[in-house]
């Protein structure tokens, strides 16, 4: 189980999407603390919509003229299509404000059902690459390339001198518009060009992270650090730590317990604000009440820290055998490996399988641990090798001793179960394997593990490459390195 | 001696939103070290005409003509036009009136950080600095943004209704740092009230406005009902 310092090393696997993350939630929560001062925090949930739009948009028009999807210009023209829509939705947005009647919020909130609505016509009126259409829609923070990574940072930072330059002319505008007109010179060209900052961190935001993410970002830590704040200065230092802060923590939970990183870092930055509010609450209230609360967190916290999973003590195995059984499937998922893959092929020419035949991820798995244990000098045999009731994985460690003592199988019994093996071809592999070291004489476990592996598919196209990377972390964390 | 040219003058000037011809042929002239209010009821147009002084209003016809830059005068707005959800400090409030000399690439300079501590010790509010700005009186919020235009460094002093929605104690005190400030300063004040009586306390010099015009006031306070 990965550790929360682990996941802040530069080696770790998924760093850049770490860095990503913390990227947008530096600078987002600036944007959004701004919005917020000028009561438009709304437009930080229909921008985002809209650049949904554009690239949706984008990609039906891409595919109307002939262009065809997963080609490298893909990311680009969706890029363009975001920037396009949310400077013109901007705009537009500015000029209603400016010349119609009726309240700002009602307009952003026709705006959002409207960008929405065509976001959708647009994906069903392109019968092509609906799936990656709706990934890129969807934004994964946790597949960001290197060359995205860089663009990222690069936009977001100079959005974020832009913000940090002008802060007073921005923060001056949005207090009182009519000394920044005495003093400046100009009150529109300053909410001008705050909104163009807002709109390129939008747009590019929601290529790299998604909708959810970025319009999360850009609210909730201000929101948070509003009740903590008395005044400018530190209301914006604070949302930006805030942010940095719900963006670690959310990605370590998001790794751990193997959630998607978007709703797990929106989620637990809900909490933090509740949390936030109810210990300002109490501590109006009584010192008492906060002590106790302040307890019961500690407590919480404590209880949530799941212990470290000991890698598998080899010493321990003794010189009694390992029967390996089949890997059991329980994702739900064919995990049939491609047809071309080249495991296949040497007992293919062995004629030991018919050719129709295609090996699965669980005989990856248990091949690679049957490799891992061999390295180890532990003695691996198959069990359905001299009991064919074996042929099939059993449920649990019970039924399967009993089976291994019924075929008078001595020593250890390891069984392995796939709860989960999911990647859509665009995002990370997924992954969450339990194992079980079972005395096949008692039937007690003595050893078990759950290993959940987050593996990105940098390099790697198919299932069965990242397949493999997957099985490499997956025993490194149960044996050790 | 020749006579300073005056800061602001209107000349049969028209004034108005959008066509709509609020105030009609104004003259005016604001001289260096003048203290004016301007009184009449709500809604008779004096917000209107401080509103095309400082520029924010185009005049619709006739002129206007103002010998200091927009920049000297320092504007003080109702501080119940101000945004109450807004995180910001007394202190911070009252740094905005130097924003217009510091370059963005700056700190905030010690020089401006010394004329700060001084308006807020001219508005004997210093030990408020450090609180937040819409958790003080009405009273004090008023001082605080009339320390927030001196930092501007005025030549004259523009208050909306600067005496409105505070309590007597507060309405004596900001009359008495308008009259030190002018008296001593020199600043010319023009300020506008809604409340003839307590105007008459603080000046002689009295501009009536009702029915779209604007005049010298001359008759007795009980003339007017408001």
């Amino acid at each position: 189980m990965v550790s929360f310092f682990e996941i802040l090393s530069p080696s770790f696997l998924l760093f850049p999407a770490l860095l990503g993350s913390a990227i947008l939630a530096f600078v987002c929560p600036l944007v959004g603390a701004h919005l917020m001062l000028r009561h438009r925090v709304f437009l930080g949930l229909t921008l985002p919509q809209v650049a949904a739009c554009g690239v949706a948009f984008t990609f039906w028009i891409s595919h109307a003229v002939g262009l065809s999807h997963g080609t490298g210009g893909e990311r680009l023209l969706a890029m363009v299509g975001s920037l396009v829509f949310t400077l013109v939705g901007m705009g537009l947005l500015a000029y209603l404000d400016r010349h119609a009647t009726g309240s700002p919020e009602s307009r952003l909130a026709a705006a959002y059902a409207f960008a929405s609505a065509l976001t959708i016509l647009f994906v069903v009126f392109n019968p092509a690459g609906e799936l990656e259409i709706l990934n890129l829609l969807k934004g994964e923070v946790i597949s960001l390339s290197k060359d995205e990574l860089k663009l990222l940072a690069i936009v977001y930072g100079v959005v974020y001198i832009g913000l940090v330059l002008f802060r007073r002319e921005f923060l001056l505008n949005s207090f009182d518009r009519d000394l920044s007109f005495l003093l400046t010179g100009g009150g529109v060209q300053w909410s001008f060009w705050l909104y163009v900052l807002c709109g390129f961190s939008i747009a590019i935001g929601v290529i790299m992270a998604g909708p959810l993410l970025v319009f999360g970002f850009m609210v909730l830590p201000p929101l948070a650090a509003r009740a903590l704040a008395r005044g400018m200065s530190s209301f914006l230092t604070m949302s930006s730590l805030i942010g940095l802060f719900i963006a670690i923590f959310g990605f370590y939970l998001s790794v751990r317990l193997d959630l998607p990183l978007g709703p797990t870092d929106v989620a637990f930055g809900c909490v933090m604000i509740f949390a936030i509010y109810a210990i300002q609450l109490v501590v109006r209230k009584s010192r008492g009440a906060t002590a106790l609360l302040a307890g019961l967190i500690i407590l919480g916290v404590g209880c949530a820290v799941q212990k470290a999973q000991a890698p598998l003590d080899m010493q321990a195995l003794g010189q009694n055998p390992v029967w390996l059984v089949s890997v059991r499937n329980s994702s739900g998922a064919d995990l049939r490996l491609p047809d071309n893959n080249p495991l296949r092929s040497l007992v293919e020419m062995a004629g030991k399988i018919s050719s129709d035949y295609r090996p699965t991820v669980m005989d990856l798995l248990r091949g690679a641990l049957k490799r891992e244990l061999q390295q180890r000098s532990v003695s691996v045999s198959f069990p359905e090798e001299r009991d064919a009731r074996f042929q099939s994985a059993p449920v649990d460690a019970q039924t399967a001793s009993a089976m291994a003592r019924a075929a008078n199988l001595s020593g250890w019994l390891l069984l392995c179960e796939i709860r989960r093996w999911h990647t859509d071809g665009r995002s990370p592999l997924r992954t969450w394997v339990e194992m079980r070291l079972v005395r096949i004489d008692s039937g007690v476990i003595s050893w078990q593990t759950q290993i959940q592996k987050t593996t990105p598919l940098v390099g790697a196209v198919r299932l069965d490459e990242v397949s493999a990377d997957a099985t490499k972390e997956i025993l490194r964390e149960a044996f050790g390195s | 001696m020749a006579k300073a040219p005056a800061l602001v003058t209107f000349r049969g000037a028209n004034l108005g939103y959008e066509g709509a011809v609020v105030l009609q042929q104004v003259d005016l002239e604001i001289q260096p070290g003048d203290l004016i209010a301007i009184a009449g009821p709500n809604g008779s147009g004096k917000t209107t005409l401080f509103r095309t002084l400082l520029g924010f209003l185009p005049v619709l016809s006739g002129a206007l003509n103002r010998n200091c830059a927009l920049s000297e005068f320092g504007y003080v707005p109702q501080s119940s036009s101000l945004d109450a959800n807004f995180p910001i400090t007394a202190r911070e409030v009252v740094e905005m009136g130097g924003y217009g000399r510091v370059k963005c690439y700056q700190g905030f300079p010690a020089g401006e950080k010394k004329r700060l501590d001084n308006v807020l010790n001219q508005v004997g509010l210093s030990h408020l600095a450090p609180r937040s700005f819409f958790s003080l009186s009405g009273g004090q919020r008023q001082r605080m943004l009339i320390a927030r235009a001196l930092m501007v460094g005025p030549k004259i002093l523009i208050l909306d209704e600067p005496l409105a929605g505070v309590d007597p104690e507060s309405q004596k005190a900001i009359g008495d740092l308008l009259l030190k400030l002018n008296r001593d300063e020199g600043i010319a004040v023009f300020f506008s009230s809604h409340d003839l009586r307590m105007v008459r306390s603080v000046t002689s010099k009295v501009l009536r406005v009702d029915g779209g015009r604007v005049g010298w006031e001359e008759g007795p306070v009980a003339d007017h009902p408001w």
